[in-house]
Order: C-alpha cells, then sequence, then structure tokens
C-alpha cells in the first residue's frame, strides 16, 4: 500500500508523471521513426509496461497467482486476426482492439469464475497455466478459423510507419497503470489488498472476496487482450507457438519482481530495464541471448526478490503469505 | 451399432501403450511431487533436466558406446549430485519466499538449459539407436517394444525405491514428517535443510532415471523437456500431491487418456483433453484421484 496524506508528495508525483509523458510523447517527433532504434525499443517496452500491471493487478495486489496471462494476449491477437482476415475490423481499429479486450474479459470472467472460487495459491497458478496450453491446442486445431499450427497471415502491405503503434502502445501502458491506479486508490483496492493479506478476514468483514477476485482478473484480462491486438496488428503474422508462447506471462511477472511487485513503479521500472536489457543482449549476443535471458531471471530473483522501488525505500517487509 | 468401438485387441494395445508412455509422465511427477511436499516448489524445470540426464546418456553411447542401461549407473548418481547442488546454489536462500521467486528460478533454469543444450548439442532430435531399439515382444498378439518395456521397469523400480525409502529409513521419515508438518519437524530435530537437499538430490535423481528411460524409447530434442513438465503437472494433480504412488498412478492414467483420445479423435485434440480432465481434477477433486490417508496431503 501507498501511504497516504502528503499531498505535495503526490503532487510531485503527478507533475513529475505529466513531465514523463510529453517527454514520451515528443519522442517520434525529435527522432526519426523510421530509423530510430529507441522508437521501437519504446514500443516495446509500453507494451511490456501494460502486460506486467496486469499481472500486476492479479498478483500482486489481489494476491492471485496467475500464469495465464498469455492466454488472454493471444486471445486478443486472434480476435483481430480472425475479425481482420474476414474484413469485419480494420486495420489498427480502436473498436475492433476494444473488442479483442471485451472477448479476454469474458473468457477472464468465464475461466475466473470456477477457477477462483475453487483453487488456491499454487492450483491456481496451475490451472491458469492449463489454461494457456488449451487455447494453444484449440487454435492449433481450428481449421479453417486459425489455420492452423501456420497461422493467420495479415496485410502486411498497410505498414507505413511505427508512429501509431508507438502512441496506441504508450496509450495501452498509461490506461494500464491509470487503471491500477485508480483501482487500488478506491474501495476496491482496499478489499483487493485485504483479500490478498488475510482472505479469511477479509471475508469475516464482508467483503465478497470472489467478486473482487474475478473482478481483477478480468480486468487483467482485458489489459492483456489489448496488448495481444496492438501485437497482433504490429506481426502481421499471429499463429499458435508465437502468441500462446508462456514467455507472455513469464517476462512481465520477471519485471513485476523485478521492480517491486503490488508496487505501482515496480512494473514501470522493470519493464523498461528488462526490455532494454534484452534488447542489449539480442543485440550483443545473437546467439545465445536466451540463456543470458535464463541467467538474468536467477539472479534478479536471487538478489533481488524485493525488488528495485523497494531497494530505494529501504523497505523489506513482507508478508509471506502474499507471494 | 457399435461399430466405432474397435476390436478389442486395439483397445488392449492401445491400453498397453498409454501404459508404458505414462510411465514416464509418472515418473517425473514423482520427482515434481516430492520437491512440491518439502518446499512448496512448483519445479517446472524438472522436465528439462530429464532432457539434459537424456542427453547425458545419448553422449554416453555415441561416444563411448557405453550401454544406456548401464549408463544408469554414472548419470543417476550424477543426477543426484546436481540435485543437491541445484538446491544449495539456487533455492536454499530463497526456498520459503513464498512460491513465486521459486518458480521464476525454476522457469529461469529451464530457459538457461534449453537454450543451452540447443547451442551446444544443436536443435536436432535424437534417439539412441541400440541394436534392439526396434525389437518388440509378441504377446498374445500385442506387441510391446522392448525399450519401452524396460522404461515402464526402470520407472517402476524407482517408484518401489522411492517409496520403501520413504517409508522405511530414517531420512526418509524425516523427508515425509518436513512434509507433513515443518514446524512440528524441527521441533524434533530435523534440518529443514538437510531433508531439503536430499528431496532435491532424489527429485532430480529419479529425472536422471527418467532420462535413460526417455533417451533408450523415445525421441527428444532440447525443447521437450517444458511440455514434459506441464504433462507431469497433470499427472501429479491426477494422483495428488504429495504423494509418491498416486504420482505414478497418475501419469499411467494420463498415459491411456492421451493414448485413447488419440486414437479417436486426433494427436492434438488428445492433449486438449488432457487439460480439460487436468482442469476438472484440479477442481472437484484438488486432492488427486488416488489419495489416500497414509501420505503426506497437500
Amino acid at each position: 500500500m501507498k501511504t497516504m496524506g502528503q499531498n505535495s508528495k503526490s503532487k510531485r508525483r503527478l507533475a513529475l508523471t505529466v513531465v514523463v509523458v510529453a517527454l514520451l510523447t515528443a519522442v517520434p517527433g525529435v527522432l526519426d521513426p523510421e530509423t530510430s532504434y529507441v522508437v521501437f525499443l519504446l514500443f516495446s517496452a509500453f507494451i511490456y509496461v501494460a502486460l506486467a500491471q496486469a499481472w500486476n493487478l492479479v498478483s500482486g495486489y489481489t494476491g492471485q497467482v496467475s500464469l495465464g496471462n498469455h492466454a488472454f494476449f493471444g486471445l486478443g491477437a486472434y480476435v483481430i486476426a480472425i475479425g481482420w482476415s474476414r474484413g469485419l475490423i480494420g486495420y489498427l481499429d480502436p473498436l475492433g482492439m476494444l473488442l479483442a479486450g471485451c472477448a479476454a474479459a469474458i473468457l477472464g470472467i468465464l475461466v475466473g469464475i470456477p477457477l477462483l472460487s475453487k483453487l488456491r495459491g499454487d492450483y491456481f497458478a496451475l490451472g491458469t497455466l492449463g489454461l494457456g496450453e488449451i487455447l494453444r491446442l484449440v487454435t492449433i486445431q481450428g481449421r479453417a478459423l486459425t489455420a492452423g499450427p501456420t497461422g493467420i497471415f495479415l496485410p502486411s502491405s498497410s505498414f507505413t510507419t511505427i508512429v501509431p503503434y508507438y502512441f496506441m502502445a504508450l496509450f495501452l501502458a498509461l490506461l494500464a497503470t491509470g487503471v491500477t491506479y485508480y483501482m487500488v486508490k478506491s474501495n476496491t483496492g482496499l478489499a483487493l489488498v485485504a483479500t490478498r493479506d488475510d482472505e479469511a478476514a477479509a471475508a469475516a468483514i464482508g467483503i465478497n472476496i470472489l467478486k473482487f477476485k474475478v473482478l481483477a482478473f478480468a480486468v487483467g484480462a482485458f489489459l492483456a487482450g489489448l496488448c495481444g491486438a496492438l501485437q497482433a496488428y504490429y506481426v502481421f503474422h499471429v499463429e499458435p507457438q508465437g502468441f500462446f508462447s508462456l514467455s507472455w506471462t513469464i517476462y512481465p511477472v520477471l519485471m513485476c519482481v523485478l521492480g517491486g511487485v503490488g508496487t505501482l513503479t515496480g512494473p514501470v521500472v522493470g519493464a523498461v530495464f528488462l526490455t532494454a536489457a534484452f534488447e542489449v543482449a539480442k543485440y550483443y549476443l545473437p546467439e545465445i541471448h536466451p540463456i543470458f535471458s535464463g541467467l538474468l531471471i536467477i539472479l534478479v530473483i536471487m538478489f533481488l526478490p524485493n525488488g528495485l522501488v523497494r531497494l530505494r525505500r529501504g523497505r523489506i517487509v513482507r508478508n509471506p503469505k502474499a507471494a | 451399432m457399435l461399430d466405432f468401438i474397435p476390436p478389442i485387441d486395439i483397445l488392449l494395445q492401445l491400453l498397453i501403450n498409454g501404459v508404458l508412455f505414462g510411465t514416464m509422465y509418472g515418473i517425473a511427477a514423482i520427482g515434481l511431487s516430492l520437491i512440491f511436499g518439502t518446499m512448496r516448489i512448483v519445479f517446472i524445470a524438472q522436465g528439462t533436466m530429464i532432457i539434459l540426464a537424456a542427453y547425458g546418456s545419448f553422449w554416453l553411447f555415441n561416444l563411448w558406446s557405453v550401454n544406456p542401461y548401464v549408463s544408469i549407473l554414472i548419470v543417476v548418481p550424477a543426477s543426484l549430485i546436481v540435485g543437491s547442488g541445484l538446491y544449495q546454489v539456487l533455492f536454499r536462500k530463497v526456498a520459503r519466499e513464498g512460491q513465486f521467486p521459486t518458480l521464476l528460478i525454476a522457469f529461469g533454469l529451464m530457459a538457461l538449459l534449453e537454450n543451452l543444450m540447443s547451442v551446444v548439442f544443436s536443435a536436432d532430435a535424437r534417439a539412441i539407436q541400440t541394436s534392439y531399439a526396434a525389437y518388440a515382444l509378441t504377446f498374445m498378439g500385442l506387441k510391446i517394444s522392448f525399450t519401452r518395456l524396460m522404461a515402464f521397469v526402470m520407472a517402476v523400480a524407482g517408484t518401489v525405491g522411492v517409496a520403501f525409502f520413504l517409508k522405511k529409513t530414517l531420512l526418509g521419515k524425516a523427508v515425509r514428517a518436513a512434509s507433513e508438518n515443518l514446524e512440528y519437524a524441527m521441533l524434533v530435530g530435523i534440518t529443514p535443510h538437510m531433508v531439503n537437499t536430499l528431496t532435491f538430490a532424489i527429485g532430480i535423481g529419479l529425472a536422471g532415471l527418467a532420462g535413460v528411460a526417455t533417451a533408450t524409447a523415445y525421441a527428444f530434442d532440447p525443447f521437450s523437456g517444458f511440455v514434459f513438465s506441464l504433462k507431469a503437472m497433470i499427472a501429479l494433480a491426477l494422483g495428488g500431491m504429495g504423494n509418491v504412488v498416486g504420482a505414478l498412478l497418475g501419469g499411467l492414467l494420463l498415459g491411456v487418456i492421451e493414448a485413447f483420445g488419440a486414437f479417436f479423435l486426433s494427436g492434438g485434440w488428445a492433449d486438449v483433453i488432457s487439460y480439460a480432465v487436468f482442469l476438472l481434477v484440479l477442481m472437484f477433486k484438488p486432492e488427486g484421484l488416488f489419495a489416500s490417508g497414509t501420505s503426506a496431503k497437500p
């Protein structure tokens, strides 16, 4: 939880956010988006920020460790691919993306109600892991609808410049952070954190824990679905292996842990830092960069289990149950 | 009316194939079950450790012509050492930090090993080509592959060995005590780190055995470990977490479900069915289908 009060502090924070967002908005104007690597780097960092916040809301604040983000990410991508290839959705169509997000949210509610009412802790994590695998296998078997293991090729001639992607990803990152901020600041946030810290006590004081868990899960799914939709527009080829890859869950989780789980700024810091680290590794160690990524995950957990944000504050209070 | 039901010998053949393949899931699940039971670590890298051991056996055979069944004597002790080393280096510090740090370390280890293996050993699928690899026993018209039967025997022997160790030896009792209630176990003088090191060693030792079995009977590549781990988790959910014999039975059941699913539908849908069964069991019978009163409860 954030410390309450200190109006000046929150004002300073707001001012800082506005300045950072203004600077980021100016980036494609200052740097040439056709050649600059920075624009692309920020684009992928923004998507990861949004994905990391989606996981943070469900697992960091509500304490339900989900390993199913990639299921919602992939579903969002497939909604776009199926809709666009049949002419139902346009190129970079905001309504189409909204549809993708809603489809993911509906799946989140449908799956969330039985899973969250029945399963706790590791069992819930394993259940959500199974969800991603089921969707991957179903899309492989989907014949004409999903074009099987080769996936759907989208008209890549639509691509002109990365600039709209950049702003959409920036918007997604801001949306995810804003939604998380809003939910955590409101009474909903108190209910979520209470559910995380002591489920029995939260239920005893009259919190409908299932409702709040499912709400957080559905919002997380919605955000992940939006990210998948944007990624589908960017890649122009939606196939099961790449879009239902567990990396879309594990990397955001790692980013949250690196930055600080259950904090608002942690996932942002972690996502930016790790995206940059992975890109540097990809550039300098093209052959062995996945090895490096694996090693990095291990090192982060062993030496920075509480996250960079808390490192600065020097706060190492952890509730073992919260993990 | 009952035309869709194939003759009984095909059904029996499917059952045998399913059981033989299911033992691979079962033996991987036992390792996961032990590690989860004592440390609450979802060790998702188990399948990748099995593949690593399979490469060990493969190279011993290809470079020095060591018979794969003899290579058990090298691979399994090496796995025991690697297992205790893994615990000491990676998990000792974070073992009680809750589940997702350890899950992430296991995932990191998996990514590290998968890619290391694909760089060093190449991503080609491998299998040990012995003179008897294609040999099959014929029993009442049913075909049983010799190497797969041996894999089955190894898995059963491994399970019996571990079950015996847990039931009869003092160290095994310490492991069971620690997985039932760590605080009480500490009160009677059991050191958690000792138990954890031992459990990890046994878990990875079983991965070594499963690796040799895999290398002799099936084809494998550096990335087959992850699906192996997932299937082992399904087997574990079917059998009940922290239940050694249940884990093996869960593996056999999963193998049979897949064999029948693949025959009646198609290979791809068989996997969907196994995940659906997994979710249903998790939801409606989370203690597993074979839970008994005697073994450690989740």
